[in-house]
């Protein structure tokens, strides 16, 4: 099973990551594993459900393109815009978040500052979560759905665009609770609606978006579904307080870190990917490759962040924000360059308390190579997403291979992003 | 459940458990009993403290509940930059907002997942509408419109929602969870829900007649954070200046003497407790009209719950 599953995977395409690329001979991984991946990709439809010969065959890549145009599907040129292909069904779901949120706060006005604030995160982020749900709810489908393309949704599609609605309250829940801020904490800037609200209110509305995700998960009335997401709310506190408590001997520790951004960031995707699947009637082990999926998505996502706080620009400073740096957090960059940088230690310890701290972390992250080995990590788990929607089930349905190829795209765009 | 491997929740379960010891456990004491009443079939070995497996879902109920109940006190206390009246909060002030906000989304998630755990959609979708409450009643309190300051049935509605949700919902779950039909678990339900409302009404007078043990005097606190409570809404009725009192929230030491005297030359008092024995005699009814059961053991909880009803009302803090 797992040489058919080697033999069939998805090999992505060629990564055009400016910083990547040059430096990649120099990690400290093995860079055959990097280098392997970036060849020209079969088109989706490639994949036959019948001969695992065939599937084999995928990743030598250019060849079945032939056959590809004899069943007349989408040739690999032909690259649909992931968001494209779900757009109208997330203006549904964002209308049921948006409806949900201000049914109330008609009754209680103070709740429409709250709303707004939901929905530029929304907006913002183009509804990241929910793209990713909705296309994961495709490509684990199991028998061909009528009018997915009318908005006409039957039972199941319903119920998982409930997950997608469920997933993105409690990521703001989240977000409206990390930002309280306490007295002495001026370091963190300011805070939209904290500075607008309150405190009170920020706990107020992180609340109400938590309880009303209860009850929406409980309305699913399928208990597996009601775990998964239950432990994601324990994670996503465990997370906070592995950051804000992390005790010395843990500081420097990547394995630590890792596991805190699975805790704050991937648990999340993982898990409401997984239970898109059991609400699919999936299998286990399918249900293990959504949460898989899900799981590298989310770090891979966070690695690239961490990345881009040191090397992007934002638009009103023109130069990197080091948001990380300016709060004391350390990020893989750093636990990178402090592998070259043993001095880098001490920094870490006073949590880059002074400006000039902070000016020499950055000067060390910029001279090792932390910014490349980040990046190669984040394109490391960006493949292992690859990879689990490249085992899914064959399935006939082009509609549910333009879906699958999107989640695999996404994979791309979140390591190719340049914020 | 509450201990955590992290050392910084230690501090938050302290709190935990101070308030707890402080409050005698009420809900889970009251969770318990209802647990024995509406018992189905004998239980051996109740006070051997061998517990078969329903008594420990209802048990877990108990823990869920309290946990809810704590971290909603947590959520209560964060402070606003510009809040200095309500006074200092004990979690709040050692450990800041962040930790109180956290320490209450801990207990929040660890009754999710001891709620999922239970694998009951019905007892989930119960106490999820807690939560709902929950935010709902502080909402109300806080963004209260003027014209619904002075409105009884608002303030009742409220208070449902804040206090007395819970206690109901968790007594209707044990109910859920033994198996009872429908009409049994609405007494249970009923029963949590007037000895809630009982339960915050003589809190409500208590505030204006209880003398507390530093100041040897009523706390006040209510007025002293502009919260409009029963005995003042009653006054109301018979003092029509008590209304610009309210709309300002009694915002000076004059406001609240004011106010004080109003209530105590009022029947408010004596109403907001004539209200909280009608609540009282509609939970005695409700466990009243539970089912007939022989065992003496039942007959002594259901007692207990009587006794208990009696206890909120005539209690004198």
């Amino acid at each position: 099973m797992m040489q058919a599953a080697r033999g069939g995977r998805y090999l992505v395409r060629h990564l055009k990551v400016r910083q990547v690329s040059p430096l990649l001979k120099y990690a400290p991984w093995n860079t055959s594993l990097c280098q392997d991946a970036f060849v020209e990709s079969p088109s989706v439809s490639a994949w036959q459900p019948t001969s695992s010969s065939r599937q084999f065959g995928a990743v030598l890549g250019l060849e079945h393109l032939n056959s590809n145009s004899q069943r007349g599907f989408m040739s690999a040129q032909e690259k649909v815009d992931p968001f494209s292909l779900v757009a109208d069904e997330l203006q549904v779901v964002a209308n049921r978040l948006r409806s949900m949120v201000t049914a109330e706060s008609t009754q209680v006005p103070v709740l429409a500052m709250a709303a707004e604030y939901f929905f530029k995160l929304g907006v913002e982020g183009k509804r990241f979560r929910p793209m990713v749900l909705l296309l994961m709810s495709t490509s684990l489908m199991t028998s061909p759905s009528h009018g997915l393309q009318d908005l006409i949704f039957d039972d199941l599609r319903l119920r998982q665009q409930r997950i997608a609605e469920i997933t993105e309250m409690i990521h703001v829940a989240s977000l409206l609770h990390d930002d309280v801020l306490d007295h002495a904490d001026t370091r963190r800037g300011i805070s939209s609606l904290n500075h607008v609200m309150g405190n009170k209110l920020a706990v107020l509305a992180g609340d109400f978006l938590l309880a009303r995700a209860s009850v929406a998960l409980a309305s699913l009335r399928n208990t597996e579904v009601v775990e998964l997401l239950s432990q994601v709310l324990e994670h996503l506190v465990t997370g906070e307080i592995m950051q804000l408590s992390v005790e010395d001997k843990d500081m420097s520790n990547m394995d630590y870190y890792m596991q805190k951004t699975f805790y704050k960031t991937a648990s999340l995707m993982a898990n409401s990917c997984k239970a898109i699947a059991v609400l699919a009637g999936q299998p286990e082990d399918v249900a293990l490759l959504a949460f898989n999926y899900g799981r590298h998505l989310g770090l891979a996502y966070q690695l690239v962040d961490d990345a881009l706080d040191y090397t992007g620009t934002t638009k009103t400073l023109g130069k990197p924000a080091l948001s990380d740096l300016g709060q004391g957090i350390v990020t893989a960059p750093v636990l990178f360059a402090l592998k070259e940088f043993p001095e880098m230690s001490k920094l870490i310890q006073r949590k880059f308390k002074t400006v000039t701290d902070i000016n020499q972390a950055v000067e060390m992250v910029k001279e090792s190579r932390g910014i490349a080995q980040t990046h190669a990590l984040a394109a490391e788990h960006a493949r292992k997403a690859v990879d689990a929607i490249a085992n899914l089930p064959p399935n006939p349905s082009l509609h549910v291979q333009q879906c699958r190829r999107a989640l695999i795209d996404i994979a791309h765009q979140v390591i190719t992003r340049s914020k | 459940m509450v201990t955590a491997e992290v050392p910084v929740l230690a501090m938050a379960a302290e709190y935990f458990f101070k308030l707890g010891v402080e409050g005698k456990r009420f809900r889970p004491m009251v969770l318990l009993l209802m647990s024995t009443s509406l018992m189905t079939s004998p239980s051996h070995g109740l006070q051997d403290l061998i517990f078969d497996d329903l008594r420990l879902r209802q048990q877990r109920i108990a823990e869920i509940t309290e946990m809810i109940h704590v971290a909603s006190l947590l959520h209560d206390d964060v402070l606003d930059h510009a809040d200095t009246r309500r006074g200092i909060s004990s979690l709040n002030h050692v450990m800041g907002n962040k930790l109180a906000v956290l320490a209450g989304d801990f207990l929040l998630a660890r009754a999710s997942v001891a709620l999922a755990s239970l694998r009951n959609t019905e007892v989930v979708e119960l106490l999820s509408q807690v939560l709902e409450h929950l935010v709902t009643g502080e909402i109300m309190q806080l963004s209260v419109e003027d014209k619904d300051m002075s409105n009884m049935d608002y303030y009742m509605q409220k208070t449902f929602y804040k206090t007395a949700s819970l206690m109901a919902n968790s007594c209707k779950a044990i109910a859920v969870l033994a198996g009872q039909p429908e009409d049994v678990a609405l007494l249970a339900f009923n029963y949590g829900r007037h000895l809630g409302l009982a339960y915050q009404l003589v809190d409500d007078a208590l505030d204006y007649t209880g003398t507390t043990k530093t100041l040897g005097k009523p706390a006040l606190s209510d007025l002293g954070q502009g919260i409009v409570t029963a005995p003042v809404l009653f006054a109301l009725k018979e003092f029509p200046e008590m209304s610009k009192l309210i709309q300002r929230k009694f915002k000076t030491v004059t406001d609240i003497n004011q106010a004080v005297e109003m209530v105590k030359e009022s029947r408010g008092i004596a109403q907001t407790h004539a209200l909280a024995a009608e609540h009282a005699r509609k939970a005695v009814d409700a466990i009243a009209n539970l089912p007939p059961n022989p065992s003496l053991h039942v007959q002594q909880c259901r007692r207990a719950l009587i006794d208990i009803a009696h206890q909120v009302i005539t209690r004198s803090k």
